[in-house]
């Protein structure tokens, strides 16, 4: 069992790690012919993975409905909702529109769905405001500089202050062009060696908490 | 008494340093109705980044391939879907073949939407000048088989009909037929990937577009050369309407947008002078005591 | 009776061409006219103003024309010296026209080396009429045999001034020919159909003014390739910090390795003590991304520490989910975790749940649990994007102690804001090591050190030489410069 569990995914890791590390440096057909198969099977598990997580949904909130316990009206509220908007869907076929009219599924899109997405992202803009109210303090040397690049960003970014202040905005373009991107360089070059630690580690098996559990 | 004036002082500071978080609501909601409502119209400046991308559709021929990838969902509608509309105006105003698509599948109504209007709008064909391939799974395993075979990745277009039979896609059988490659991204896949699974292996030219929260990460691509533009954020879009000679959503937007920073940046310098205020009364006041 | 001559055999004259101002003069005198001779009424320059026949020449005539002779004299000089410079250029054009335009030299043609086949790569040498005012073209026939080089298939023409082998991206170790060697690769569908394993006929020819010089066809096969030796210098760093991290997690099994101090992680107890001391539970988060990001295994493994923490302190755990296999993968964590501290019986299985996979679904989900549940300690570990504010602006108004660990670099403005404690970049992956302190995860941390000290003497490098070849105006440094430009 533990063999099953254990041995062959890292067997598996270890073969497809190793191959597909290297075909990145084969051009043949054959090779990119093996990625292109890949992908597509990947394109097929994710496939799946969503209905694993539809069900999941399913069953938590059914437990919820069942136990009673406290929000379970949100439960079967989205419980309605899935159900109806897939129904809807299928019967649409899919399309949001058919020959410029409107389907039901469109209509559930276009009024439901990218207002209410539309709503949390402007939460954000009122959000930045209050955050930056509480934060930009200047309480520290490294705070005080952080908070003028921010003053000079901000009105350079506008019209407005490139109005009032004509050279906010070569200063934030030069802000943005040489001290921004020199440190997200930096940031970059840290993550990715980063990344490619860890993948080593995974591809040869010194990384198993993706499997889920400790060590055996 | 002073003791009374002082103490009232300090709690004003106080009080004004834990304001509600309501009230700040309120004064950025004005801030960004009332412009709305009253524009000013200034004038807007245009940059590299955006240039960058308008001058190199303006230089392809025409009839030339053009990919653009709608990789955003309605959450970044307000800032993506301008940037659609003028780059979909441009080029279909250069007579490009447009090739749209998405890797986000909450966007493809979105997608499909500005598409079929601006191409109406323009009077292009659907199948002749431009195609919608809709979304398939995957994200970057999507880039990689399009790299591979086009027709192997999306056999059909949104609307049902066979890729290969469509004229506008005739001669374009992988990524690297194509000419140019714009990337509408606000998160992943996006830009990134485009980069990284597209123009690295398949060796095409491209540009991006992004939110304005993700602009200043996609620096290091812009600086080196790896995306030859970036339109960025509300700021990005008013530009490249500006450069089209059409003003659109993004232009009325950078009143508002101007009128908000402008807001902040006074409500910052606030805090701060009641900051230093009330640090200055706690240091005299423990000077009194000791 | 004898014919005579026109020349009398006593006074010969030649008939000679003269590029002279004069002989427009001279050759209107009749050719048996004496020189030398005094006539009556001569005069000028040649000494003579009338034949002896007794007609005027047209100098006499001139002469009784103008007041002062000399004037029309130098009037017809400087009228033939201007009309003469007119014609010159005209002789030199022709001159240089009538010279053949010359084919293009050494024309090589082969299979592009490292691709994947359906292509060909041709050099030849750079001529002396290489300017925007040439232009070559490319010629395609297939098969070995050419009957007729002017009747191949042109699939490219551009400025004789362009496409140069140093243009082209070649790192130094694959470079085919010298820079100043024009290229140009065909490509299959560009232009023409080149399939791997036929041959094709391929040349160049140079054209100016109408003229088209064709070079000697040359025969070629396209191939797919195993190897793409562009791309080894990527292999050999890969396998360079392959290694360094395999030497490094070595030495950490041996001896004891230094790691600073992340006050991140130190505040993770504290925050936890927190929330046990406060009877509220701990809420974690472990991002936007599926199990094949390294921030979400990251951010899995700091789940595993702070779950055996929380069932330590019997505290309660909400691990809130977007993605199905994560949540898997985490309740086995946790399980485990509650395992190792000895409290199996307190792990519940919906402590780990899935939400929803939609952002700000998940996000609206989250807070609603903020603000009922109300956790003393929120951890934000992992990948996320808009909705990074929204969780964390909601956390701060519940006056929660929060943690942050992420690389979203474009997120880390607001997790600095808003957060107490923010694990940077790859401050998150070195985490888990410094956590767990296990030699493997040490070592994999010295490891990436060293890479970073690599890259930064290089950059050190590149800069100086960047300076001094500006400076001083030199060339050398560019050798170097180019050098790390390839290798990267």
């Amino acid at each position: 069992m533990i063999f099953l569990r254990r041995q062959i995914p890292l067997l598996i890791t270890l073969i497809t790690g190793l191959v597909f590390a290297g075909q990145y440096y084969v051009p043949h057909p054959a090779s990119e012919q093996m990625l292109t198969s890949v992908t597509k099977w990947l394109q097929i598990i994710g496939g799946f993975a969503l209905v694993l997580g539809v069900s999941s949904l399913f069953h938590v909130h059914a437990v919820k409905i069942r136990r009673k316990e406290a929000g379970w009206g949100y439960s079967f509220v989205l419980y309605v909702g899935m159900l109806g908007t897939i129904a809807v869907g299928l019967w649409s076929n899919g399309k949001e529109a058919v020959d410029g009219a409107m389907t039901a599924f469109g209509w559930i899109y276009n009024f439901m769905m990218v207002p209410l997405q539309s709503t949390m992202f402007a939460i954000l803009a009122f959000f930045i405001a209050s955050a930056a109210y509480r934060s930009f303090r200047a309480r520290s040397r490294e705070a005080a500089v952080l908070l003028i690049a921010a003053v000079i960003v901000m009105m350079g970014r506008v019209p407005l202050g490139e109005y009032l202040i004509p050279l906010s905005g070569d200063l934030s373009q030069w802000i943005l062009n040489v001290l921004n991107a020199s440190v997200r360089r930096a940031i970059l070059i840290g993550v990715s060696l980063g990344t490619v630690a860890l993948s080593i580690k995974i591809i040869f098996g010194m990384e198993r908490s993706y499997l889920g559990g400790g060590k055996e | 008494m002073l003791g009374d004036d002082e103490g009232e002082t300090v709690s004003f500071t106080e009080r004004m340093l834990k304001i509600d978080r309501r009230i700040i609501f309120l004064v950025i909601g004005f801030c960004t109705l009332l412009p709305l409502l009253y524009p000013v119209g200034l004038p807007i400046k245009i940059s590299q980044e955006v240039r960058g991308v308008y001058d190199h559709i303006e230089s392809l021929p025409e009839g030339s391939a053009f990919l653009l990838s709608l990789d955003f969902d309605p959450a970044s509608k307000p800032e993506l879907h301008p940037q659609s509309i003028s780059l979909l105006r441009h080029a279909f105003r250069k007579n490009l073949r447009v090739i749209a698509l998405t890797l986000w599948v909450s966007g493809t109504g979105m997608a499909d939407q500005v598409i079929t209007q601006v191409a109406r709008e323009m009077g292009k064909e659907n199948g002749k000048d431009y195609v919608f391939l809709g979304w398939s799974p995957g994200g970057t395993a999507v880039i990689i088989n399009m790299g591979q075979d086009l027709y192997g990745a999306f056999p059909a277009d949104y609307n049902g009909k066979p890729t290969k039979e469509l004229p506008v896609l005739h001669g374009i059988t992988n990524l690297r037929d194509v000419n140019y490659a714009v990337s509408l991204g606000a998160g992943r896949p996006g830009v990134e990937e485009w980069y990284v699974f597209g123009k690295d292996k398949y060796k095409f030219e491209m540009g991006g577009g992004c939110t304005g929260v993700m602009a200043p990460g996609l620096y290091p691509l812009l600086r080196s050369g790896q995306i030859n533009g970036l339109i960025g954020g509300l700021r990005g879009a008013a530009e490249y309407e500006t450069l089209m000679g059409q003003r659109g959503r993004a232009i009325a937007g950078m009143d508002a947008q101007s009128a908000t920073h402008l807001a902040i940046i006074v409500l910052v310098i606030m805090c701060n002078l009641f900051y230093f205020s009330s640090r200055s009364r706690a240091r005299s006041q423990g000077q009194a005591g000791a | 009776m004898l014919k005579t001559s026109s020349f009398s055999p006593t006074q010969p004259r030649r008939a000679e061409t003269r590029l002279f101002p004069y002989f427009i003069l001279g050759s209107s005198k009749s050719s048996t006219y004496p020189s030398g001779e005094e006539l009556p009424g001569s005069s000028g320059w040649a000494g003579e103003n009338c034949y002896a026949s007794g007609f005027e020449s047209p100098a006499a005539l001139l002469d009784s024309r103008f007041e002062h002779p000399a004037l029309w004299k130098i009037s017809v000089l400087l009228l033939v010296i201007v009309l003469s410079q007119s014609w010159l250029p005209v002789f030199a054009q022709t001159d240089a026209e009538k010279t053949p335009l010359s084919p293009p030299q050494d024309v090589r043609v082969f299979d592009t080396p490292s691709d994947g086949g359906g292509s060909l790569t041709v050099l030849w040498s750079p001529a002396s009429y290489d300017s925007a005012a040439t232009s070559y073209q490319v010629l395609l026939s297939e098969g070995t045999a050419v009957s007729d080089p002017s009747a191949m298939k042109v699939v490219a023409e551009f400025p004789a001034n362009q496409r140069y082998v140093r243009e082209s991206k070649w790192p130094w170790w694959t470079r085919p020919a010298a820079g100043e060697q024009h290229q140009f690769t065909l490509k299959n569908g560009k232009g023409g159909e080149l399939k791997n394993g036929n041959a094709y006929s391929v040349t160049v020819a140079a054209v100016s003014n109408g003229d088209r010089a064709i070079a000697t066809p040359v025969q070629a096969i396209p191939e797919p390739n195993w190897i793409n030796w562009n791309q080894m210098n990527n292999l050999l760093l890969a396998l360079l910090f392959s290694g360094i991290v395999f030497y490094a997690i070595s030495i950490a099994r041996k001896r004891e390795i230094f790691l600073r101090r992340i006050p991140g992680l130190d505040a993770v107890d504290e925050a936890i003590g927190r929330a046990t001391e406060l009877g509220k539970p701990i809420l974690y988060m472990t991002g936007a991304h599926d199990m094949s990001d390294p921030s979400t295994i990251a951010a899995a493994v700091i789940l595993g520490r702070v779950a055996k923490r929380t069932a330590a302190y019997e505290t309660d755990l909400l691990v809130p989910h977007r993605e199905p296999i994560t949540m898997a993968v985490c309740q086995e964590i946790t399980k485990q975790a509650y395992l190792e501290a000895g409290k199996p019986d307190l792990y519940k299985e919906d402590s780990n749940f899935f939400i929803t996979s939609d952002q700000f679904s998940y996000t609206a989900a989250v807070d609603g649990i903020m603000l009922r549940k109300k956790p003393a300690a929120n951890f934000f570990m992992g990948q996320y994007f808009a909705e990074a504010l929204l969780l964390t602006e909601t956390g701060a108004s519940t006056g929660a102690i929060q943690i942050a660990g992420t690389d979203s670099d474009h997120q880390l403005p607001f997790f600095v804001t808003t957060c107490d404690y923010t694990l940077i970049g790859e401050e998150l992956y070195a985490a888990s090591a410094y956590l767990s302190r296990e030699p493997v995860q040490v070592g994999t941390l010295r490891g990436q050190d060293i890479g970073k000290a690599l890259i930064l003497v290089v950059l050190g490098v590149g800069t100086i030489l960047a300076t001094l070849g500006v400076l001083l105006d030199a060339q050398w440094p560019k050798l170097f410069l180019d050098f790390f430009r390839d290798v990267k």
